[in-house]
């Protein structure tokens, strides 16, 4: 029986050799496969066969009734030529899926975030409406500080017992690093994205709504060299690891010593371009050791630990990173912008 | 402000080795940002003189005039405006292509129908002075030449950035920028070294000048001198080329004197007319007093403001600006010279309330050292003697001080100061860092007792990390060697609403296909009455910036709105969301600091906005996004009937957003655009939006988004499909329930069509539900499944009157 199949197999794998056209294959399609063909006839009657025999011959019979069907199928198809005549265009676009996007701000915010949280740093959030308290006073930024001035703050309508106006709108995210002091003592670190408010006009450089980061860390020990290290990583992170970084003196009420960052223009590698405005550097941040006054206003005792502090403003660092060059854009809920992230 | 290379070169010798570009950058690694570094002679690139040949009128425009000028190599058509110039006259004249210092750039250009080739200049216009009543006249002068040639500009002009010496009172001036240099240079600061005894001498000893101080808290101290022998007249070159380099105009010699001074050292000085005033009183004052000052203008004042007065009528706003009554003039003859020191914030104040922010206030402003008074008066007596010669000292020297600096000393201990600044900096380097600014060091054991001096003691410098500061920035933040700190490792405690978030955002903008948008958190009322919005307890700001921008929003949806408005033209169906905080004046639960006092109530939402052609669409769409935010926790989001609609909300469409089966817990809700809405706001687009609070929602998941495994059926489940028709009325939640609770063995129930129209009646909908049986203990029969859908058909017929439909 088995021999009988294999020979069956054989004869008819060379009959298709030889078969040039559709109309033959047909044909041998009938004589073997139909439903009297001859396999068909030896594959009825394995029912006759008993146990064993049965069941090792039906499983060969059916592989090989199986490959000379795919056998059939592929010479089919090689006649038929559709494959060959019909070329299918590649080049054709793929079936549309489309997407949503994230503001860029919010993703190089997650992208810090995250770098800051590899680094040990909690992620705190803070009130945008704002005690005149928490924005200046705990900051160091006493009452008659320029800082304070109704040209830069929006304050709230609404006065306190003494009939001055106590509420504002947060002008920096620095409003959080008492209230982080307050709840979770030293040593602290923590990062602090969020909304911030200025009042000016806008225009193309000019936004009353923005977005900083704040960084705190406090502890035993912590130096200004400490500091530096840890904003070089940021601008590496923020622009390749080449990125250089400089800081120079600068003037914060809430810190001491205070300085500002800049990292080497990714566009020019430094050389000077427009972007940098030809000095090679992008100012990118607000940075300084935490003034004694602020860290006793956190309850947090300056003869024990020292910390430093810093402001990233997340859409200056978005816009050098996507070579944004409108800050309104951020605010505009313009999907032609939103698209391109 | 603008420093002037020359002028302090008077007190340092830079070396030729340092350029002027070095010098900036050194500058702003060291001390203060230098805005931009310009040789004079490049100041006026492509600026020259020019000759007027003619003048005509403009054929098309009365104020204009066509000139013809002469610049040597060629003649210019210009367009002018100004009417004070003739035919000979030398004027300014940029040419295409130049760029004026306020950063016009000039270009041929057609005006009203003529050709232009060129501007003829205002003195404003170059940076020169502030005078724009018309072009400024020249001297006769070489045709073609470059205006900086013209003027022998030689000069290197730094800009300063203002807003980074704010807390410097010693840096607005030569001086105090020249010891800067000389300390990170570290080379020797020449000290003008003045002497007061020098005013003791001359035939005036002995005169009284009559001044007394009323108000000793807002004025410190107060030294005047008188000087006879005056000639008014131009002041000399030297000085006017100084003076013009950084911005001050001259005008004449006793004028230009109390400016030089003040540019020089940064004590405001002030002169009167001695035979004008008689004596001086310092007082506050009296309100609805007035004066007129310099620049003619009648000033209110009141009685915060500090004046000097004549004993009867006000001389000058004390520290702001002179008096017109009192003023040098051509004839005055004698003089006498102010200087004092006033309490910053009363000038401060005074100068906000008068809008007058002079060069005077911007120094007191940031608390002068009263010490500097001495030196610039007696600065001053030398050069009117030295510009007039015949100038004499005639009165003995009045000083009226009471005033106390804090000058410490300040205990630095260098292994405190190591620790600090994360490096080690040998004791010799110390010292000579800080005795290059003017500190005084005294070796005190282990430790430095640092003396500040005066011209930094009055709030700049006082504690020992003030002393930091001055150390490592001449020392150079780029020298530090950067450390990473050595702490104890820790994980980060997770801020979970804050990971949730992130989450959120990640669902809406992949899956749900939205784009995130950031807008304002301020509305107006007009934007929230065509919202038919109820405006009740809105926080208002006090000093809005724009007309729109006038109180905080309660919700997110009046600005999502705007989105849809900003986007409809360019597309056709989209989706927004925004994740933002909203206010009203209740109160919330932060701490206001201090007191025991709250802040106002704000909390966090999430919104969503659809825009599309269809309302049915719209709505139905925004609800399954908010139902697959839902699902991404292991939650079933359900909707209720919304009572408390909002006045956007079209009625028919506006639902409570619950977790399903709990009516009573409200997120938010999802409703359509009203349509009369939408035609006021001229939204285009059907538009629905769901609004979600955050904390709920965030609460909810933290309580219930907890995923957990079940075990897979061992039994297969069976599919039955039954659809009905009931009254529009009945509300599908109620229909869903009844079915699922009918019986053990239907495990679920889904909805899949839902037709309203032709042939079912009015008031009639036909619901279409796939019931899914099955039995965790064994398969179903076909007759058990029977039995189960007849009783459920009956029911249905009982409870709603649904009448069964055959397919």
């Amino acid at each position: 029986m088995k021999d009988k199949i294999e020979k069956l197999k054989e004869e008819i794998l060379d009959n298709l050799v030889k078969a040039k056209e559709e109309g033959a294959l047909r044909d041998l399609e009938i004589k073997y496969l139909g439903r009297k063909g001859e396999l068909t006839k030896i594959l009825r009657s394995l029912k006759d066969l008993s146990g064993n025999e049965k069941k090792e011959i039906g499983q060969l019979a059916n592989e090989i009734k199986k490959e000379i069907e795919d056998k059939f199928a592929e010479m089919k198809k090689a006649f038929s030529g559709k494959e060959k005549k019909e070329q299918t265009d590649v080049t054709l676009p793929g079936e549309k899926i489309g997407r949503g996007h994230l503001n860029p701000v919010t993703i190089v915010q997650n992208e810090l975030e995250d770098l800051f949280i590899s680094m040990g740093f909690m992620v705190l959030d803070g009130p945008e409406l704002e005690s005149d308290f928490y924005n200046f006073t705990a900051v160091n930024i006493p009452p008659n500080h320029p800082a304070r001035d109704m040209q830069d703050t929006f304050y709230i309508d609404k006065k306190n017992k003494d009939g001055e106006y106590d509420l504002v709108m947060r002008t920096h995210t620095s409003s959080v690093q008492v209230r982080a002091m307050q709840k979770y003592g030293a040593p602290l670190r923590c990062v602090v994205p969020g909304k911030c408010f200025r009042c000016e006009a806008t225009d193309v450089r000019h936004e009353h709504t923005f977005y900083q980061i704040e960084g705190l860390m406090i502890d035993k020990n912590i130096s200004l060299a400490n500091m530096k290290a840890v904003l070089e990583t940021v601008a590496k992170k923020l622009y390749g690891e080449e990125t250089k970084l400089r800081m120079r003196p600068k003037f914060y009420p809430f810190v001491e010593p205070g300085a500002n960052g800049e990292v080497t223009c990714f566009l020019c590698q430094g050389e000077g371009c427009l972007l940098c405005k030809n000095s090679g550097w992008l100012e990118i941040f607000g940075s300084g050791l935490v003034h004694p006054n602020v860290l006793r206003n956190g309850g947090i005792d300056p003869k024990i630990y020292s910390g430093f502090a810093f402001g990233f403003g997340l859409n200056r660092v978005t816009q050098l990173k996507y070579g944004i060059d409108d800050v309104r854009l951020f605010n505009s809920g313009d999907m032609r912008f939103l698209q391109q992230f | 402000m603008l420093l002037s290379l020359n002028w302090l070169k008077d007190f340092v010798d830079i070396p030729k080795s340092v350029t002027p570009e070095d010098l900036g950058l050194k500058l702003s690694a060291h001390t203060v940002e230098i805005d931009s570094v310009k040789a004079e002679k490049e100041k006026f690139d492509k600026i020259v003189v020019g000759k007027i040949l003619e003048l005509k009128k403009h054929p098309s425009a009365d104020r204009l005039q066509l000139v013809k000028v002469d610049i040597g190599k060629e003649k210019l058509d210009i367009v002018c405006g100004a009417t004070n110039i003739k035919p000979g006259d030398f004027v300014p004249v940029a040419l295409v292509g130049a760029i004026l210092p306020n950063g016009l750039e000039i270009k041929a250009a057609e005006i009203r129908g003529v050709k232009s080739n060129g501007m003829l200049c205002a003195e404003d216009e170059l940076g020169i002075g502030e005078d724009h009543t018309g072009i400024m006249i020249l001297a006769k002068g070489k045709k073609g030449e470059n205006l900086a040639e013209y003027f022998k500009l030689g000069d290197t002009v730094f800009e300063v950035d203002n807003k980074s010496i704010t807390n410097r009172p010693d840096l607005w001036n030569h001086l105090g920028m020249a010891r800067e240099i000389a300390a990170f240079l570290d080379l020797r600061l020449k000290e003008p070294g003045l002497d007061l005894n020098k005013l003791n001498k001359g035939k005036g000893r002995g005169e009284k000048l009559k001044v007394a101080v009323k108000d000793s808290e807002l004025c410190p101290r107060y030294m005047a001198i008188a000087v006879s022998g005056i000639t008014i007249g131009p002041s000399p070159k030297w000085m006017q080329e100084r003076l013009s380099a950084v911005g001050m105009r001259p005008i004449s010699n006793i004028v230009d004197i109390t400016n030089y001074v003040m540019l020089e050292l940064g004590q405001p000085l002030h002169a009167f007319d001695a035979n004008l005033v008689k004596e001086i009183s310092v007082r506050r004052a009296k309100k609805g007093e007035e004066m007129e000052t310099l620049d003619g203008q009648k000033r209110e004042l009141d009685e915060n403001m500090l004046l000097i007065t004549d004993g009867k009528k006000p001389i000058a706003v004390a520290g702001v600006m002179g008096g017109l009554a009192s003023e040098i003039s051509d004839n005055t003859a004698s003089i006498i010279i102010e200087a004092a020191n006033f309490e910053p914030v009363q000038i401060r104040k005074t100068s906000r309330k008068l809008g007058l922010r002079t060069e005077s206030s911007m120094r007191f402003e940031k608390s002068l050292d009263p010490n500097l008074c001495a030196s610039a008066i007696a600065r001053a007596v030398e050069l009117v003697k030295q510009l007039c010669p015949k100038a004499e000292v005639a009165s003995d020297l009045v000083d009226i001080k009471n005033f106390k600096l804090e000058q410490g000393p300040i205990a630095i201990s260098l292994e405190w100061l190591e620790k600090i600044i994360g490096e080690k900096f040998e004791e010799k380097r110390i010292i000579k860092i800080l005795e290059n600014l003017g500190f005084a060091v005294k070796k005190n054991g282990e430790k430095l007792e640092v003396v500040v001096p005066s011209w930094r003691a009055t709030k700049d410098i006082s504690i020992p990390e003030d002393v930091v500061e001055e150390i490592v920035r001449i020392y150079g933040y780029n020298n530090l060697k950067p450390q990473m700190p050595k702490v104890l490792m820790q994980a980060p405690l997770i801020n979970e609403e804050r990971k949730l978030e992130r989450k959120i955002k990640e669902i809406l903008s992949q899956g749900a296909k939205l784009s995130e948008v950031y807008n304002y958190s301020f509305v107006n009322e007009e934007q929230l009455k065509k919202l038919k919005m109820e405006i009740r307890d809105y926080v208002k700001l006090a000093n809005p910036i724009a007309s729109q921008h006038t109180l905080l929003r309660q919700s997110l949806a009046p600005n999502l709105l705007e989105n849809v408005k900003t986007n409809q033209a360019r597309y056709g169906e989209f989706g927004l969301f925004e994740i933002g905080n909203i206010f009203m004046d209740l109160t919330g639960a932060e701490d206001k600091g201090g007191q025991k006092e709250k802040l106002p109530f704000q909390e966090r939402k999430l919104g969503v906005i659809l825009a599309g052609e269809k309302k049915g669409d719209v709505f139905r769409k925004i609800k399954g996004i908010v139902e697959y935010l839902f699902d991404h926790f292991g939650l079933a989001a359900g909707f209720e009937i919304l009572e408390d609609l909002p006045g956007w909300a079209e009625s028919k469409t506006a639902a409570k957003i619950v977790l399903e089966g709990e009516k009573e817990t409200a997120l938010g809700l999802v409703a359509g655009l009203d349509s009369r809405v939408a035609a006021s706001l001229n939204i285009k687009k059907e538009t629905a939006i769901a609004e979600i609070s955050f904390k709920e929602l965030a609460g909810l998941i933290f309580d219930k988004g907890i995923k957990k495994y079940e075990k897979l059926p061992k039994y297969p489940p069976v599919v039955r499909d039954l659809a009905f028709v009931v009254g529009s009325k009945i509300l599908y939640n109620d229909i869903k329930k009844e079915i699922e609770n009918f019986s053990k063995l239907v495990k679920k129930v889904e909805l899949f069509d839902v037709y309203e129209g032709e042939g079912l009646g009015e008031d009639n909908r036909s619901l279409a539900f796939h019931i899914i049986y099955q039995a965790p203990d064994r398969t179903l029969t076909a007759e058990e499944i029977e039995r189960e859908q007849a009783g459920l058909i009956k029911t249905l017929e009982k409870k709603f009157e649904a009448q069964i439909r055959n397919f």
